[in-house]
C-alpha cells in the first residue's frame, strides 16, 4: 500500500524536476504568435437568479457582497424618462435629474444635504435619461446606515428647492447656448431629427421657452410618476453581509408600497427623412463630419449576432474593421472612421457609419464608406475576418462580469428593459454559430444602401468643391442635396445661412 | 452647531485612522536589462490588464522635432519584422526608396523656406499653392512607393491578432511626460501579450512613416483646429510656459511634424525606448512567478542602451509679470487663471491637491462665493492641480454668468485664492476634503485597468509608490501648509490668465437680423461691429444723424438693413457715459473699484 503510493509521488517529483530543467533551458520563442499554445479559460457566466432577491414590496434586487474595499454601492434604477415629458415642458427630465439631488430632501434643505453628503465623502446622484434613470449611492461602508437614510429621503421626499431649480435652469440655458459651437453637437442633433422624425420624443428638445415654463409643481408631478417602486430594479454590491443588507433594504425600500401603476410603454418612431444628402453649413471649420445610415431595429431579432458581426467587420471593430482600414489607414482620409448598429430593447436603434475628414476629401471618404457597405451586402467577408470578429465578442465576455458591481448592474439593467438572462448564457454559443453567408444575409436585410441618409456638417462650399485629384467623388452623385439650416440654439428655429 | 461639527469631525478622524488607507500589494522586479515590472494579482475575473510605459513625452523634444513622441506612438502600431508585413525584405527596400525621395523633397523644402523668409511666397511651405514642379514630381514618386508598400503590408495586424484572441481596448496615449501602451487580455492568453509587446520593442518597423502623417494632421484638425477653443488652449499653454519645453503642444508644431524623418525616429527610439527607460505593469488574474519567468524570456532579449537617456534640464524661469490672453471664440464667456506650482513628488503637492478639493463641488468655496453669493459665475467653477514631472500648475476657472463680465469673475477668483493665503482653513472644512480624499483612495483602486494606468503614470512621473504613500501624506497636510503655499504661489506675478468672449455673431442670432437677405446681412453685421468699437459719443451721434437723413433715399430692399444698423447704434450709444457738460463738472461715475479715496 505504502509502496504503491510512494512510487507515483516520486515519479511526479522527478517528472516535474525534468520539466523545470527543461524550462530553464529557455524554450525558444515561437516564430509567430499563432504558434503559441494556451491553457483553457475557466469562465462561467454568473448566475443571475442566485443574485436576485425580491423585497417585501416586490422590488427586485440584484445583490453581491464584495469585501475587497470598504465601499458600498446601491443603485436604484427606474423605468420612465424623457419620453414622458408633457408637451411644452421639454427639458423637464434633465432638470429633474439635477434638482432631485441638488434641491434638498426630507428634513435637510439643499445646502444641508450637500454639506452632510460631502462630509461623509458619499456620492449620491440622480439622473433621468431618455427611457430610464437612476438614484445611486456610493460611500464608505461604515456610513451605510446614514447613507441609506439620506438616499430614501431623496427618493421619497425631495424638496426641489426653488433657488436650486432656478440655478439648474440657468445652467441649462448656458449649455443650450453652446448647441452650435461644436460641429459634433450639430451633427448628433440633426442626425436624430433625420432618422427618427421631428415629432418623435428623442427630438422634442428643450428650448428656452419650454425650460422657462417648467415649475416646481411640474417636478413634483414628474417625481410622483417616476419614483414609484413598481418601476424599480435595484443593484447592490460592496462591503456588507448579504443577509444583513437584505434586511436593511427590506426595512427601508421594501417598506414603501407602490402607489400608482407602472409607467406607460415607450412609443415607437413612425417616419424617417427621405434618402438624400443633408448638409449643414458651419463655414469656420476645416474638417467636415459625415454620418451615413438609417433607422435600425430592435430585439428580439433572430439574426442579431450575424448583424453584430457584420457591423463589427464593417466599422464597429476599430482598427480591424474595413472602414478604419480603408478610410484611415489606406487613404489617410480621417483620424477616426467607425460604424455603429445599435439594436434597441424598447425602441429601434439606428445604423450610422461616420467619420471626420478635411473638407476636400469628405465626398471621397463617403463614397468609399458606401462601397464598403455594398461589399458587406455582397457577403465578401472572409473566414478569417469572421473568426476574428466572433472571438472579439466571445473572448471578451468575461469583461462584462469583471467585478461584482458590474455584474449586478448588468443584470438589473437587463431586467429593466426585459432582456432575458438567456441572452448571456447562450451568448457564446449564438455568436459561435454565425456563418459567412449569414453575415451577408443579415447585412442585406438590415443595411439598406438604397435608403441611406447622408448628413454632412462643415464648410459646405469647400466640401461640395471636393478634391481636384478625385473629381469622380461628388456628393450630388450620392443623392439629392438638401441644405439644412443651422438652428437657433435657444428656439431651435431655423436661422438664415 | 460648531460643537456638533467638531464631534463629527473627531469621530470621523478616529474612524479614518482606524480604517487607514489600503496598501496595494505590488511586486516589483527589475530585469537585468533595466526594465521594471510591477505586478498586482487579482483573481476576481479571468482577465489581465497589462501595459508598459516609455518615460518620454513631448517635454523631451527639442525644437525641430516637436510632436515626435506622438507620431511615434502611431508608429508603434505599424508592426515589426514579423507582424504587419508579408515580405519584410521587399518592405525594407521600399522604405529605403521612400527615404531617398523624401530626402530629395527636403532639399526643395529648404529652398521654399528661404523663399518664404524672403517674402517670395506666402502661407506655409506645405501649401499646395507653393508646390514646385520638382516637388510635384517627387510627391508622385512617393505616392507610387506608398502604393507599392501597400502590396506587402498586412493591415493593422497587431490589432487583428489581439482581437482574434480576445484582447480588448488596445490603445496608447502620449502626454508631456510619458507614452503608454495598454490592453486587457483573457487570463489564459497572457503569453500573447509578452510575445507581441516584446516583438514591437525588439524589432519595430516604422511602416507608412510618411503616409501616417496625414492621419496625424487629421487628428490635429479634429482636436485642435475644428474645436472652438483648441487653438486658444494651445496658445494659452505656449504663453504660460516660458523656458520650459512644456510650452509646445503634445501633437507638436505643424512645421516640425511635417519634416520629421526616419533617421530621427530611429535615434529617438534607440534612446528612449530602450528597456532601461521602460516600466511594464500587469493587474489581474495571473501567477507572479510565472509572469516574471515570461518577462525574462521575452523582454529579457532586448539589450539595454549603452547610455541612459539625456536628462531634461531646462527649468521654467520664474515668472516676473502677469500674462494674459484675451480670446474670442465660439464659446460661452469664461475665465481661466493658472499659477505656476510644484511638480510631481514635491512635498507640497498634497497641499495643492487639498486646495483644489476645498475650492470644488457645491460645498466648495468657489461655488459658494461665485455662484451663490456674488452671482458672477455660471455652472460649477473649478480648481485643479496638475503636477507634471518637472513642473506643475494650479488652475482656477469659471464660466461667466449672463450679464456679467470676465473681469467680474477674474476678481472673484483672485479674492478666493487670496482668502486662502490670508486666513487658515477651519478644521471642519479641512476634515471634509480629507474624508473625500480617503474615500477616493479606495474608489481609485477598484478597476484593474485604472489601477494599471495609475501604476504606469506614477512610475513614469516619479515613483509608483506614490499610489500607496499619497493617502497618508494627504491626511497629514495642515491648515498652515495650505496657507503657506497659497501665499507663495497664488500671486498676480505668478499667474497667466485666459479670458474667452463669445465671438460676435456666433451666439444666438437676432431674429430681425436673421430675416435679412444674406449679402445685406453680412454688410449690416460688419457695420454693427464697427459701430460697436466706437466709443466717442459725438461721432456716433453724427453718424446716426447722417443715417436718418439717408434712410429716406434708400432703395426699399436696403431699408430694413439700415434701420437695423440705426437701432444697434442707438443701443450702443445708450450704453456710453453721457458727455461732460461744457465747462461743468464731470457727470460720469468712476468705474467700480476706482472710487476716489476719501
Amino acid at each position: 500500500m505504502r509502496r504503491t503510493h510512494l512510487f507515483p509521488i516520486v515519479a511526479i517529483i522527478l517528472a516535474s524536476a525534468a520539466m523545470a530543467a527543461a524550462a530553464e533551458v529557455e524554450p525558444a520563442i515561437p516564430a509567430r504568435p499563432e504558434q503559441l499554445k494556451y491553457p483553457a479559460l475557466a469562465f462561467k457566466v454568473p448566475d443571475a437568479a442566485a443574485m436576485r432577491v425580491k423585497l417585501a414590496n416586490g422590488v427586485p434586487v440584484y445583490i453581491a457582497a464584495d469585501r475587497m474595499f470598504p465601499l458600498v454601492t446601491v443603485q436604484v434604477f427606474f423605468r420612465g424618462g424623457r419620453y414622458l415629458e408633457p408637451a411644452g415642458k421639454e427639458g423637464l427630465a434633465e432638470l429633474m435629474g439635477t434638482v432631485w439631488r441638488t434641491g434638498g430632501a426630507g428634513t435637510l434643505d439643499a445646502k444641508a444635504l450637500d454639506e452632510e453628503l460631502d462630509f461623509l465623502a458619499a456620492s449620491l446622484s440622480t439622473s433621468v435619461g431618455g427611457i430610464s434613470g437612476s438614484v445611486s449611492l456610493n460611500l464608505l461602508s461604515k456610513d451605510l446606515d446614514r447613507g441609506v437614510a439620506l438616499m430614501m429621503d431623496v427618493l421619497r421626499e425631495p424638496r426641489f428647492d426653488e433657488a436650486r431649480l432656478a440655478k439648474a435652469k440657468e445652467d441649462m440655458l448656458s449649455d443650450m447656448k453652446r448647441r452650435n459651437d461644436e460641429t459634433e453637437a450639430i451633427e448628433a442633433r440633426e442626425w436624430d431629427r433625420l432618422v427618427y422624425g421631428d415629432d418623435y420624443w428623442i427630438n422634442r428638445l428643450a428650448t428656452k421657452a419650454s425650460v422657462d415654463a417648467i415649475t416646481r409643481d411640474d417636478l413634483l408631478a414628474f417625481h410622483k410618476l417616476l419614483a414609484n417602486p413598481a418601476n424599480f430594479v435595484v443593484a447592490v454590491a460592496g462591503d456588507f453581509d448579504r443577509a444583513a443588507m437584505i434586511a436593511k433594504l427590506n426595512a427601508t425600500l421594501g417598506a414603501w408600497k407602490p402607489t400608482v401603476e407602472a409607467v406607460p410603454a415607450v412609443p415607437q418612431p413612425s417616419v424617417s427623412a427621405k434618402p438624400g444628402v443633408y448638409m449643414v453649413n458651419k463655414p469656420d471649420v476645416n474638417q467636415g463630419r459625415v454620418s451615413i445610415g438609417h433607422l435600425g431595429v430592435k430585439r428580439p431579432l433572430p439574426d442579431e449576432f450575424a448583424l453584430e458581426v457584420a457591423n463589427d467587420i464593417l466599422g464597429g471593430g476599430g482598427f480591424t474593421a474595413w472602414m478604419m482600414s480603408r478610410v484611415r489607414s489606406d487613404e489617410g482620409l480621417a483620424y477616426s472612421a467607425y460604424s455603429n448598429y445599435s439594436i434597441g430593447d424598447l425602441y429601434p436603434g439606428d445604423f450610422r457609419a461616420y467619420f471626420q475628414s478635411k473638407s476636400s476629401t469628405c465626398a471621397q471618404a463617403a463614397q468609399l464608406t458606401i462601397d464598403i457597405m455594398n461589399k458587406m451586402r455582397a457577403g465578401e467577408v472572409t473566414e478569417k475576418e469572421l473568426v476574428t470578429s466572433k472571438n472579439s465578442f466571445t473572448e471578451t465576455l468575461p469583461r462584462v462580469f469583471e467585478s461584482k458591481l458590474r455584474t449586478v448592474m448588468r443584470f438589473a439593467q437587463d431586467e429593466l428593459v426585459g432582456r432575458p438572462h438567456a441572452y448571456w448564457t447562450t451568448y457564446r454559443q449564438r455568436v459561435g454559430a454565425v456563418t459567412v453567408p449569414e453575415v451577408g444575409k443579415a447585412a442585406r436585410a438590415h443595411i439598406k444602401t438604397d435608403r441611406l441618409i447622408i448628413l454632412v456638417v462643415g464648410n459646405v462650399d469647400a466640401i461640395l468643391k471636393g478634391n481636384p485629384d478625385h473629381p469622380e467623388a461628388k456628393f450630388d452623385k450620392l443623392g439629392p442635396i438638401v441644405r439644412l439650416p443651422l438652428r437657433d440654439p435657444l428656439t431651435l428655429k431655423p436661422i438664415a445661412d | 452647531m460648531a460643537k456638533r461639527y467638531l464631534l463629527t469631525a473627531l469621530a470621523v478622524l478616529l474612524v479614518a485612522g482606524a480604517l487607514g488607507a489600503q496598501q496595494v500589494q505590488v511586486r516589483e522586479e527589475v530585469l537585468p536589462n533595466g526594465m521594471k515590472l510591477l505586478l498586482v494579482e487579482r483573481h476576481d475575473s479571468p482577465t489581465v490588464s497589462c501595459g508598459w510605459v516609455a518615460k518620454v513625452g513631448s517635454v523631451n523634444e527639442p525644437p525641430g522635432i516637436t510632436g515626435i513622441s506622438h507620431l511615434f506612438e502611431h508608429m508603434m502600431f505599424k508592426g515589426t519584422k514579423t507582424i504587419g508585413t508579408s515580405d519584410y525584405a521587399k518592405d525594407a527596400e521600399i522604405m529605403a526608396e521612400q527615404d531617398a525621395v523624401r530626402a530629395e523633397m527636403e532639399k526643395e523644402y529648404t529652398l521654399l523656406r528661404e523663399k518664404l523668409r524672403r517674402g517670395e511666397i506666402s502661407g506655409n511651405i506645405y501649401d499646395p499653392a507653393n508646390m514646385t514642379p520638382r516637388l510635384k514630381e517627387l510627391r508622385a514618386q512617393l505616392e507610387k512607393l506608398f502604393a507599392a508598400e501597400k502590396q506587402v503590408i498586412v493591415k493593422d495586424e497587431l490589432d487583428q491578432i489581439y482581437t482574434k484572441e480576445g484582447g480588448s481596448g488596445l490603445n496608447a496615449f502620449t502626454s508631456e511626460d510619458q507614452t503608454a501602451y495598454f490592453i486587457t487580455v483573457p487570463a489564459n492568453k497572457l503569453e500573447l501579450w509578452f510575445w507581441l509587446e516584446s516583438d514591437r520593442l525588439a524589432n519595430p518597423v516604422f511602416r507608412e512613416f510618411y503616409s501616417e502623417r496625414d492621419v496625424v494632421r487629421e487628428e490635429r484638425r479634429l482636436r485642435t483646429e475644428s474645436t472652438p477653443t483648441g487653438k486658444f488652449d494651445e496658445a494659452a499653454n505656449a504663453m504660460f510656459w516660458e523656458s520650459s519645453p512644456y510650452s509646445h503642444p503634445v501633437v507638436g508644431w505643424p512645421s516640425d511634424v511635417e519634416s520629421i524623418n526616419r533617421a530621427q525616429a530611429l535615434a529617438y527610439f534607440a534612446t528612449y525606448y530602450a528597456p532601461n527607460n521602460l516600466t511594464a505593469a500587469l493587474v489581474g488574474d495571473f501567477d507572479s512567478d510565472k509572469v516574471i519567468a515570461l518577462a525574462k524570456e521575452y523582454f529579457g532579449r532586448i539589450p539595454r542602451a549603452k547610455t541612459p537617456p539625456p536628462e531634461m534640464i531646462t527649468d521654467e524661469m520664474p515668472q516676473i509679470a502677469q500674462k494674459r490672453l484675451e480670446a474670442e471664440a465660439d464659446t460661452n464667456p469664461e475665465v481661466e487663471i493658472r499659477f505656476h506650482a510644484v511638480p510631481f513628488d514635491h512635498k507640497d503637492m498634497f497641499a495643492f491637491q487639498l486646495v483644489a478639493d476645498l475650492l470644488n463641488r457645491r460645498t466648495g468655496r468657489l461655488y459658494k462665493a461665485l455662484v451663490e453669493d456674488e452671482k458672477v459665475a455660471a455652472g460649477e467653477p473649478y480648481g485643479m492641480y496638475r503636477p507634471m514631472k518637472y513642473e506643475g500648475y494650479f488652475e482656477v476657472g469659471a464660466e461667466v454668468k449672463d450679464g456679467k463680465q470676465p473681469q467680474d469673475v477674474e476678481v472673484a477668483l483672485f479674492t478666493q485664492v487670496d482668502k486662502l493665503a490670508a486666513t487658515p482653513v477651519d478644521d471642519h472644512e479641512l476634515q471634509k476634503v480629507k474624508n473625500q480624499e480617503l474615500a477616493n483612495s479606495f474608489r481609485r483602486l477598484q478597476s484593474n485597468f485604472y489601477l494599471l494606468l495609475q501604476l504606469l503614470i506614477y512610475d513614469s512621473s516619479g515613483d509608483w509608490r506614490f499610489l500607496n504613500d499619497a493617502p497618508a501624506k494627504l491626511q497629514a497636510v495642515t491648515a498652515a501648509d495650505i496657507q503657506r503655499i497659497s501665499k507663495t504661489y497664488f500671486t498676480k506675478e505668478n499667474s497667466g490668465i485666459t479670458t474667452y468672449l463669445r465671438k460676435s455673431g456666433s451666439a444666438t442670432e437676432d431674429p430681425e437680423l436673421a430675416a435679412l437677405p444674406a449679402e445685406l446681412k453680412a454688410m449690416v453685421k460688419q457695420q454693427v461691429a464697427q459701430i460697436g468699437q466706437l466709443n466717442d459719443r459725438a461721432k456716433l451721434e453724427q453718424m446716426l444723424a447722417r443715417m436718418r437723413q439717408m434712410s429716406g433715399q434708400m432703395p426699399p430692399a436696403m431699408k430694413p438693413g439700415l434701420e437695423y444698423i440705426m437701432k444697434k447704434a442707438q443701443e450702443h450709444l445708450d450704453t456710453l457715459p453721457a458727455a461732460p457738460a461744457k465747462g461743468g463738472a464731470a457727470q460720469t461715475t468712476p468705474p467700480a473699484g476706482e472710487q476716489p479715496k476719501p
